[in-house]
């Protein structure tokens, strides 16, 4: 457990170096960084709170098999900028730009089958057992694996859903957590970038004691 | 997936936007706080210029206008004294004084990280103020401290975030929204909204659907435009430039390829070949390189470093290495994050470098290439001369002019390549004031839109 905090912590100091030293400079452009988006948080959470949800009871109901089907593969194929493209062209002029919600619902359909298909690959097999114990053994055996694996799949999952809504935003016009970082590397914003880098390092710790496995 | 159906009809059951009488924007990047005293980029000048007011303006034809200032004497010394407006006054209702614009210009001269671009406009000066009347003392010539401090908006004392502009500047979530105020200039709009759309795919769609009002298509369907909008070009005090730090051989090189390397369908209307060294825009004249020595011959390797990511600008240098192939020399392309080019450049470690330079709006921007510190001397470029001929530059059109081009022409540092051309989408119904420094930055600017027919539908 040290060993491993020990090597986690030292991958997150060379990140820190990294941002704090990162090479290039400005010229003519934006000098100030911009104030970080605190607006963005609420949308942020919210998105994340929809994924936390939706994910586990999407494989709750389809349980290991639907890791397999090709639907899921095909829905998790296309990249953000096809949903975020396809939400753009299909959504109504009248109704003026997408906006939150839009962003919300690209977000949800790149980001969900994936996450869906990783919580289902997770799920132990059910045949055999439980599956001959009758659908209750089978909900309950799902709903317990799936207890298990959601803490620690939030924890490796939320650095990525929290920067990695940058073509989304770009492409939708709702600057969020990823435009932000995106701006500072920009702006050459070093002390904005290490402020980041120690966030993302806080949530590893803090979600280091849901790793533990009890024997 | 019944719960993704479920959603979506949430969704669309979402209350319509109301309507709104504003005229709908996009920048490309975000501008960062309004903030009078550190804020430099293009789209804080915009910012800028809607929220806050200069002593001077300058008019789309290019000449300095009163904005704060009424009038202005100019005394044999150097100093100029402004008469300021009665009737200006910032959003909290309190008159702009003479004791503001001291602040403002003070605060820019003593804080270090105030804009560089304010900073080296007020280098040397000095501020005071004469019964109630600012006056400025600066090294130098009249013509062009006049047009440099139509750059310098006036932020109200202990305020940087203040201006006395003809909107006043909120931000929302994702927004920046300016309304219409009682101001001199008497706004006829009611006001702005700004959303950030990097994006230029994106902008498209927002265009075609009515989403902006105003916006810059991607180049190659710039042609197409929208029933609901026209197609506006103006021309812009801006290029891409090639430095270089091999001499001027390289130079004398681009500047015969840059005559017929590039297709016209890949430069658009955004772009068209330089003619000369510096830019027609601001009043010089075409002026070719009179190096004394001969352009060198292939074969040979030439390493030209640029910035990554754009994509007009990457297939038109790669029309440019096929026309240096047809003369024997290999160009090399070497994509750089645009930070790092900077460091570079600043540095002097490169061969030849490129970039877009945007000049500011008078022709003694040009001196960015030879002063010096000038922010585009990227190669040590000087002459003794220099000082002599840059002293008797008064006003634009002297012949001094010409003369500082003959001695840039002999051995010039950078070449530009391109000369740009804003080319945008505008809302048939929407009055606008084209100029070379595009729609915002001049006086009145957006204060002088207005909309030809009664309310917008949006």
């Amino acid at each position: 457990m040290v060993r491993s905090l020990l090597q986690g912590a030292l991958l997150w100091a060379l990140g820190l170096g990294l941002a704090l030293r990162l090479p290039g400079s400005v010229w003519k452009g934006v000098t100030a960084a911009p104030p970080f988006p605190w607006q963005a948080l609420g949308p942020a959470a919210m998105a994340l709170g929809a994924m936390a949800l939706l994910a586990p009871l999407a494989a709750w109901l389809g349980g290991p098999r639907l890791a397999q089907r090709r639907a899921l593969a095909l829905l998790e194929a296309p990249p953000d900028l096809l949903w975020a493209a396809l939400l753009l062209a299909l959504w109504p002029a009248a109704w003026g730009p997408p906006g939150l919600v839009g962003w919300l619902l690209a977000f949800l359909a790149a980001a969900l089958p994936g996450e869906i298909r990783w919580l289902c690959q997770a799920l132990p097999g059910e045949t055999p057992f439980p599956a001959a114990w009758g659908a209750a053994a089978v909900s309950r055996v799902r709903r317990t694996v799936l207890l298990r694996l959601w803490g620690r799949w939030l924890a490796a999952r939320l650095p990525l859903w929290l920067t990695a809504t940058l073509v989304l935003e770009r492409i939708l016009g709702v600057p969020g957590l990823g435009t932000d970082w995106m701006t500072r590397v920009a702006a050459r914003d070093r002390p904005g970038l290490a402020a980041w880098i120690l966030v993302l390092a806080l949530l590893w710790l803090l979600s280091q004691p849901l790793e533990r496995e009890d024997a | 997936m019944r719960i993704l159906l479920l959603a979506l009809c949430l969704c669309l059951a979402a209350p319509l936007p109301l309507g709104a009488q504003m005229v709908e924007e996009s920048f490309s990047r975000d501008p960062g706080p309004l903030d009078y005293i550190q804020g430099d980029s293009y789209e804080q000048w915009i910012l800028q210029s809607l929220a806050g007011d200069a002593l001077v303006g300058i008019a789309a034809t290019g000449r300095v206008v009163p904005r704060l200032a009424t009038s202005w004497k100019a005394q044999r010394d150097g100093t100029i004294t402004f008469t300021l407006r009665a009737d200006a006054r910032y959003t909290d209702g309190s008159l702009v004084d003479a004791e503001d614009v001291l602040w403002t210009l003070r605060e820019l001269l003593r804080n270090p990280k105030a804009s560089p671009t304010k900073r080296a406009i007020l280098a040397g000066a000095t501020v005071g103020k004469d019964g109630g009347r600012p006056w400025i003392k600066s090294p130098k010539p009249l013509g062009r401290i006049l047009m440099e401090l139509a750059q310098v908006p006036i932020a109200q004392k202990g305020h940087p975030d203040r201006g006395s502009g003809p909107f006043s500047f909120r931000k929302e979530p994702g927004a920046w929204v300016f309304d219409r105020r009682e101001h001199f200039l008497k706004p006829r709009i009611d006001g702005l909204r700004f959303r950030l759309m990097p994006d230029a795919g994106s902008v498209l769609v927002a265009l075609q659907k009515g989403w902006l009002t105003i916006g810059a298509p991607p180049i190659r369907r710039q042609g197409e435009v929208a029933p609901t909008h026209r197609l506006l070009i103006q021309p812009m005090h801006a290029q891409l430039v090639v430095w270089s730090h091999v001499g001027v051989g390289p130079l004398q090189l681009l500047e015969r390829w840059r005559k017929d390397a590039f297709p016209p369908q890949l430069l658009a209307q955004n772009a068209r070949p330089s003619r000369g060294l510096w830019p027609e825009t601001l009043g010089f004249e075409v002026q070719a390189i009179a190096a004394e020595a001969a352009p060198p011959k292939g074969p040979g390797t030439l390493r030209l470093s640029y910035v990554a990511g754009e994509d007009s600008v990457e297939k038109l240098l790669l029309a440019l290495r096929e026309r240096a192939r047809r003369d024997g020399f290999d160009l090399q392309l070497l994509p750089l994050e645009q930070g790092l080019l900077v460091d570079h450049l600043q540095k002097g470690d490169f061969e030849l470098g490129c970039s877009m330079v945007v000049f500011e709006p008078e022709p003694w921007a040009v001196l960015e290439y030879l002063e010096p510190s000038g922010p585009m001397n990227f190669t040590g470029w000087r002459d003794p001369r220099l000082a002599a001929v840059a002293g008797r530059l008064q006003q634009p059109g002297d012949f001094g002019w010409t003369e500082l081009q003959a001695l840039w022409a002999k051995n010039p540092a950078a070449l530009p390549l391109l000369d740009y051309q804003s080319v945008i989408w505008v809302d048939k119904r929407l009055q606008v004031e084209p100029s070379a420094m595009g729609l915002y930055l001049t006086t009145p600017g957006a204060a002088g839109w207005r909309w030809s027919q009664g309310s917008p539908e949006k």
